[in-house]
């Protein structure tokens, strides 16, 4: 395992000393002013047990700065799971300085809060070149400036059961991108007709309890019927009208029918969804692609499939900052260049992250992890059971996830995000509950009620 | 009397800054709030702390005042000065229509306009300076004004008498506006102030004035009659004062940063119009006639020098507006220049709120009630603060604010990390009882880096219970009250001899602790018979509200199972999956302390960057939590009591099975109840056993490295094991003839260091395959060989499941079988996500033994750390 490691790193190291034309080795100018010492990178925990990528480069980083004689090291600092302790933690420290991070890896939707805060520093332009994708590019910026750099994508999938398709004689049950709504609740209905065996109980699933999760699945039923859905302009204003919000609730209530969605999912969160389909009660589920290497742990090839959800999706994801209390933003900016820079994002794709940068999908760059490196174990135990294609990335990277993420909508940017999430969630929960009101007059108290979170 | 180092004299620095006002609508408002001033304040005590002149306790911040505070913050800082008395300002300032006077609008000003327009909740500057002569026996005063037509203040000190020991340092000439800036960073002028007091070097007031002029005009700010805005000083010739010292050698001072000048942004067009109309609609219209004189004035200001084509548009129709109240322009900028860009409102403080498991529901509700709430609301419509609660063990919460604030701060490494493992730094605790507080002081580091500030009243009040099965429990009143815990209890089996007693864990909840008082008796002597009166067999719920949800899995148990939980809970304790339940009566016994939830303001050692205002949210936060109208009627929702008078707080809707008013009901817990229960709860089965299982195959390479990885789980759970548990761990992988397994640290006690080291050093993943077959038995053997001594026992068997095809049949029969009967529950750490799905493996096996099985979709390296911590008799 340390042979492998060192390996590894040598590599990577390598890579980032030659990498040429990719950024990757380029020390901003000012971080000569920078104190030398330790860079405190804030990220949240995650439990799939993939913080291996990240913190192998750091690893890398770390010695490529020991290799040059560098004083300066980097350092990663778990936070709790819940995404809300996360923004808690990194809100009330910064804003107090209880306690000192550098670079803080922020969920796509805290961005302008941070930004407006004044709570992160401005990054140099270039960290956002050509070469990340357009739609994940816009998260990384606020009132006009590069705020922060895409570390991981994240977007909306449909995730569906191949054998029961194929048991219910579906003509064609390899599902291929543009699927609608419509075609999904026909495939639901020849499903229902010849259901599985077993456990299965209802057409599909997704998080629709009252946190995050339901904004998303909101925001992706409000986009797919409103045009250029977004609820507030540039800067961050509301926007939105009484008739866009009647039509995204009766999309919303539509998707929602309880003919086609599991009981459960009214309280699940991405764990309890991901079981439900896991444990075959569904033939369909929404989730990230972070499950996509999990779920085939579970399923073979001829039980899964992935395609893009139907209609909009919703763009997720983590952004590197800097915080504007870092005695080290020079430094501190130079390792969130390595860190997304080509190779990097690579890397973390093949891990199994939804790469930022389109690079990652092509041909011209690889990680040293998946090409180079011993495979695990020359017994076949450990074996990696993710379909890949001939470049070795997850084969649903090029075909499915990139348009996916190409096509993805963002959920509302505005400084007072935590607002706008909350007043929606909670404004929406009468829909989903035993008595739920008609669209207009629940799109009415929607609208009165995200007037008053976002006022102007 | 030239200049004087005030150096060791009884030096006060009064920072006031102004950043809401009560009253921002026309016709008698003031401009606007100025976020800002907010960050003006924490700027400024930074830069003259860190100057060797001030002590941090000799500055006072003062957060938007109304004119009385002010008065009174005033003078008392005048009183206690005898060397520098700095007093600094930072607000809306305005100036009459005529004669040579300043008014410092305070957080209440109105101005009345009319022939002599009047400014209530402002202070004259001349009363400013008089109160200060009058009283503050100072050396020297120095006055910084940070606002609208601040060179006004000088012909006002020209003609104070005995002004010689009074310096006055001006932002703006004479009949100026300037621009607040951008509300993310200090107004520019204390953004170049403290810049310059930041500089490790000697400064004096005449020494700061040049150089700040430099700064300014180097900077390229002008006015908003674009004239070059010029800072002014007014002193006595030769008469200065040090306000900051160079730093020793020694480190005695602290070397700041420079901090880059920010320079406001030119507006935007669009957004200023829309603005501005707002601003300038009908209610102004009143004023017209009264304020003419003024229109003139100013106009003649302004137009001859229209700085730039959007300005113009800008500011000349937003100074009349100022000019017709001879206001300041500060907060009219906030509408028409900087939010041009941005929404109206800033995003606000954000407050961690830490409590109680068993009290999240209630906090959480209350302050998602608070956050709408008027209270948390500007003039604006915009949210003063946020708030996000959460909560965790509340011994380890306890531990950590004891003995791991440094870590919890700056976590060392990643097996010792509070911010990964309890949660966000509080900024509030609100514990189940004040007695938890009084634990933390008591043993408290003395380097502790977190101070803790409890109020001394609760801030509502349950009583903990005995929630007794209906068709088991009495209705008489005097078997319901006035008894003792063991009492009850005897009579409950006497009633039924197959009744049960369940609490939950003491080390996760209060409310587990509260009980567990009550279970040990009188000076907590009968430690054995308590525990067995609650004996289960498995691990205790983790919380109240868990307790009362798992025992209708089994109806049976839910029919003869009496439940020591806050009788809130008999009220609000729904939301269990299973909705059918055994209705139970609460019966009070007279020595168990009840749920007193007390607030507990946090305070971090360096996180004072913005202390006045976080002070000020925590405590507006407070007091709405303790009122009637605000937490009193979310605590009266969740079913408690008064904190005074022990009443219910909803007479109306009492729930099912309480009593209006029983008496008599045990005081208060003591700190030295809690601690000794807790101590001996710990010691009751002795220190344990805990053998831990690593799958080390193949499969587990990826999920290997980092704290979540297999090693990493297993250092983290260390922490839950002191010096007299015994533990071992072994290496699961080969089959075959290849042993299943080898120990890498054997079964004994060892030192943390010790273990970790072993865990290091010893633990690889090898090129082989796992049998959990083998290895599970074998640990089975090993754990019932030695369970002799009753010690409480625990294998934990991490893995990734991948070898779980030899864990099929016979084999997975065998080992279910094995777990069943050998009394040692085990607890599976499945690294897959779904691991822990119904039928799996690991599930079976956990369900088997009464152990609990964790998969990737729990916080695992929380979860399993309070696993192993309820074995061993580590705290924290």
């Amino acid at each position: 395992m340390v042979r492998r490691l060192a390996v590894l790193l040598a590599l990577l190291l390598l890579a980032a000393c030659t990498g040429g034309g990719d950024g990757d080795g380029t020390p901003a100018a000012s971080a000569t002013q920078d104190v030398s010492g330790v860079i405190v990178v804030a990220s949240g925990r995650d439990v799939t047990g993939k913080n291996g990528v990240r913190q192998q480069l750091i690893d890398a980083w770390n010695l490529r700065e020991q290799r040059a004689g560098s004083q300066f090291r980097a350092r990663l600092v778990e936070l709790p799971g819940s995404a809300d302790e996360q923004r808690s933690q990194l809100l009330g420290a910064l804003q107090s300085r209880s306690a000192r991070y550098d670079v803080v890896n922020l969920d796509v939707t805290w961005v302008p809060e941070f930004a407006s805060a004044g709570l992160i520093g401005e990054l140099p332009g270039d960290l956002v070149d050509g070469d990340v994708i357009p739609s994940v590019a816009e998260t990384a910026r606020w009132d006009g400036k590069v705020y922060a750099a895409p570390f991981n994508s994240d977007v909306g999938l449909l995730y569906y059961r191949r054998d029961y398709l194929e048991r219910a004689d579906v003509e064609r049950p390899d599902l291929r991108p543009g699927l609608t709504w419509d075609g999904l609740r026909d495939l639901v209905e020849t499903v229902e007709a010849r259901p599985a065996q077993g456990s299965y109980s209802k057409g599909w699933t997704t998080q629709l309890a009252a946190y995050e999760g339901r904004t998303v699945n909101a925001v992706e039923a409000f986009a797919s019927v409103v045009e250029d859905f977004a609820l507030v302009d540039g800067d961050g204003h509301y926007t939105g009208t009484v008739e866009e919000l009647t039509d995204g609730i009766a999309e919303l209530r539509r998707r929602t029918e309880t003919a086609y969605t599991l009981q459960n999912a009214v309280h699940s969160d991405e764990a309890a969804s991901l079981s439900d389909f896991a444990e075959g009660r569904t033939a369909f589920l929404r989730h990230w692609p972070y499950v996509y290497p999990t779920l085939y742990r579970t399923f073979t090839q001829e039980q899964l499939g992935v395609v893009p959800m139907p209609g909009r999706a919703v763009l997720g994801g983590q952004n590197l900052a800097v915080s504007r209390e870092s005695t080290r933003p020079g430094k501190a900016a130079e390792l969130i260049r390595f860190l997304t820079g080509r190779q990097s994002e690579r890397c973390l794709l093949d891990a199994g992250f939804a790469a930022t940068r389109v690079s990652a999908y092509g041909d011209g760059v690889r990680c040293p992890t998946a090409a180079d490196a011993p495979s695990p174990s020359p017994t076949g135990e450990g074996a990696d059971r993710v379909p890949r294609d001939e470049g070795g990335r997850p084969a649903y990277a090029r075909t499915i996830l990139l348009p996916a993420l190409r096509n993805a909508v963002h959920r509302p940017r505005t400084p007072l995000y935590g607002a706008f999430t909350q007043t929606f969630t909670a404004q929406l929960g009468p829909l989903l509950g035993d008595d739920p009101p008609g669209n207009e007059a629940l799109a009415a108290r929607l609208d009165e009620a995200l007037r008053k979170a976002l006022p102007d | 009397m030239i200049s004087l180092d005030p150096r060791g004299l009884v030096n006060r620095a009064l920072l006031v800054g102004v950043s809401e006002y009560d009253f921002t609508e026309p016709p008698h408002g003031v401009p606007g709030d100025l976020p800002s001033v907010k960050r003006n304040l924490n700027r400024m005590r930074e830069a003259l702390a860190g100057g060797q002149v001030f002590g941090e306790r000799d500055v006072k911040v003062l957060p938007s005042p109304s004119l009385a505070e002010f008065g009174q913050a005033l003078q008392r800082s005048a009183r206690e000065a005898e060397g520098l008395l700095l007093v600094y300002f930072a607000g809306h300032g305005a100036i009459p229509s005529g004669g040579d006077e300043l008014f410092l609008q305070m957080r209440d000003a109105k101005v009345i306009a009319g022939r002599h327009t009047v400014f209530h909740g402002a202070e004259k500057f001349s009363d400013l300076l008089a109160t200060m002569l009058a009283t503050s026996p100072a050396q020297r005063i120095v006055v910084v004004l940070d606002c609208c037509f601040a060179g006004n203040a000088a012909p006002v000190w020209e003609h104070f008498d005995d002004k010689r020991r009074v310096l006055l340092l001006m932002s703006v000439q004479a009949n100026h506006r300037i621009d607040a800036g951008d509300a993310r960073t200090p107004t520019p002028f204390t953004a170049a102030l403290a810049a310059l007091l930041d500089e490790d070097r000697d400064t004096t007031l005449s020494d700061l004035a040049d150089r700040l002029r430099g700064r300014m005009t180097a900077l390229g700010l002008r006015t908003l009659r674009d004239d070059p805005w010029e800072p002014q000083l007014r002193t006595d010739l030769g008469v200065d004062v040090l306000l900051r010292s160079k730093a020793t050698e020694d480190g005695g001072g602290n070397p700041v940063l420079p901090v880059p000048v920010p320079v406001p942004p030119p507006p935007g067009p669009g957004p200023v119009l829309r603005s501005f109309r707002a601003l300038l609609s009908a209610p102004l219209a009143p004023l017209r006639g009264v304020c003419a004189t003024l229109i003139g004035r100013f106009r003649t200001i302004v137009v001859p020098h229209p700085p730039r084509r959007a300005v113009v548009r800008v500011v000349l129709p937003a100074v009349l507006a100022a000019g017709l109240l001879g206001l300041g322009v500060y907060g009219l900028l906030r509408h028409a220049g900087y939010v041009g860009d941005a929404p109206a409102c800033d995003p606000p403080l954000e407050l961690r709120v830490l409590t109680d498991p068993d009290l999240e529901p209630t906090i959480r509700a209350a302050a998602d009630a608070y956050l709408t709430s008027d209270e948390n609301t500007t003039g604006d419509g915009c949210r003063r603060t946020g708030a996000t609660v959460y909560s965790a063990g509340s011994s380890d919460v306890v531990g950590a604010l004891r003995g791991q604030t440094g870590a919890w701060q700056e976590p060392p490494d990643e097996d010792v990390n509070p911010q990964r493992d309890i949660g966000p730094q509080p900024d509030i605790w609100i514990p189940a009882s004040r007695a938890e507080v009084d634990r933390v002081e008591d043993g408290q580091d003395t380097d502790a880096v977190a101070g803790l500030e409890a109020d001394e009243e609760p801030l509502a009040y349950s009583p903990v219970v005995l929630a007794v099965p209906q068709n088991i429990a009495s209705e008489a009143l005097e078997d319901r009250t006035g008894l003792s815990l063991g009492e009850m209890v005897g009579d409950l089996t006497a009633r039924d001899e197959n009744a049960a007693v369940r609490r939950p864990d003491p080390e996760f909840t209060d409310m587990g602790l509260l009980a567990t008082v009550g279970l040990y008796g009188e000076d907590g002597r009968a430690v054995a018979r308590g525990e067995r009166l609650v004996a289960q067999p498995g691990s205790p719920s983790p919380t109240a509200a868990e307790l009362l949800c798992t025992l209708p899995d089994d109806d049976a148990v839910d029919n003869s199972t009496a439940a020591l939980v806050p009788e809130f809970l008999l009220r609000s304790g729904v939301g269990c999956d299973l909705t059918t339940r055994s209705p139970r009566l609460a019966q009070y016994p007279d020595d168990v302390p009840g749920v007193e939830p007390t607030f507990v303001r946090v305070m971090w050692r360096g996180g004072h960057r913005d202390a006045p205002a976080r002070d000020a949210s925590a405590e507006r936060f407070r007091d709405w939590l303790a009122g009637e109208r605000g937490g009193g009627q979310v605590f009266a929702r969740y079913g408690f009591r008064s904190a005074d008078d022990q009443k219910l707080l909803d007479e109306e809707h009492v729930a099912e099975g309480v009593l209006r008013e029983p008496t008599p009901l045990d005081e208060s817990a003591g700190r030295d109840a809690m601690a000794r229960t807790l101590d001996a709860y710990q010691e009751a089965g002795g220190p344990g056993r805990v053998l831990f299982l690593l799958d080390s195959s193949g499969s587990m390479t990826r999920l290997w490295k980092g704290p979540s990885g297999g090693p990493g789980l297993l250092r983290q759970s260390l922490g839950g094991l002191g010096g007299q548990d015994e533990y071992g761990v072994w290496a699961v992988a080969g089959t075959g003839d290849d042993p299943a397994y080898g120990a890498l640290l054997p079964l004994g006690p060892h030192t943390r260091a010790e273990a970790e080291r072993a865990v290091d050093t010893g633990a690889r993943v090898r090129d082989a395959e796992a049998d959990p077959h083998a290895a599970l038995l074998a640990a089975l053997d090993e754990m019932r060989d030695r369970g002799d001594d009753r010690r409480p026992q625990l294998i934990v068997h991490l893995t990734d499941g991948e070898d779980n095809n030899r864990l099929t049949g016979d084999r997975l029969d065998d080992v279910l079988t094995a777990a069943r009967t050998s009394g040692v529950p085990v607890t599976v750490v499945s690294l897959q996500s779904g691991g822990c799905d119904r039928d799996r493996p690991d599930r079976r096996i956990a369900d088997a033994s009464d152990g609990r099985c964790l998969d990737a979709d729990d916080d695992l390296g929380a979860a399993l750390h309070d696993e192993v911590a309820r074995t061993g008799t580590g705290e924290g």
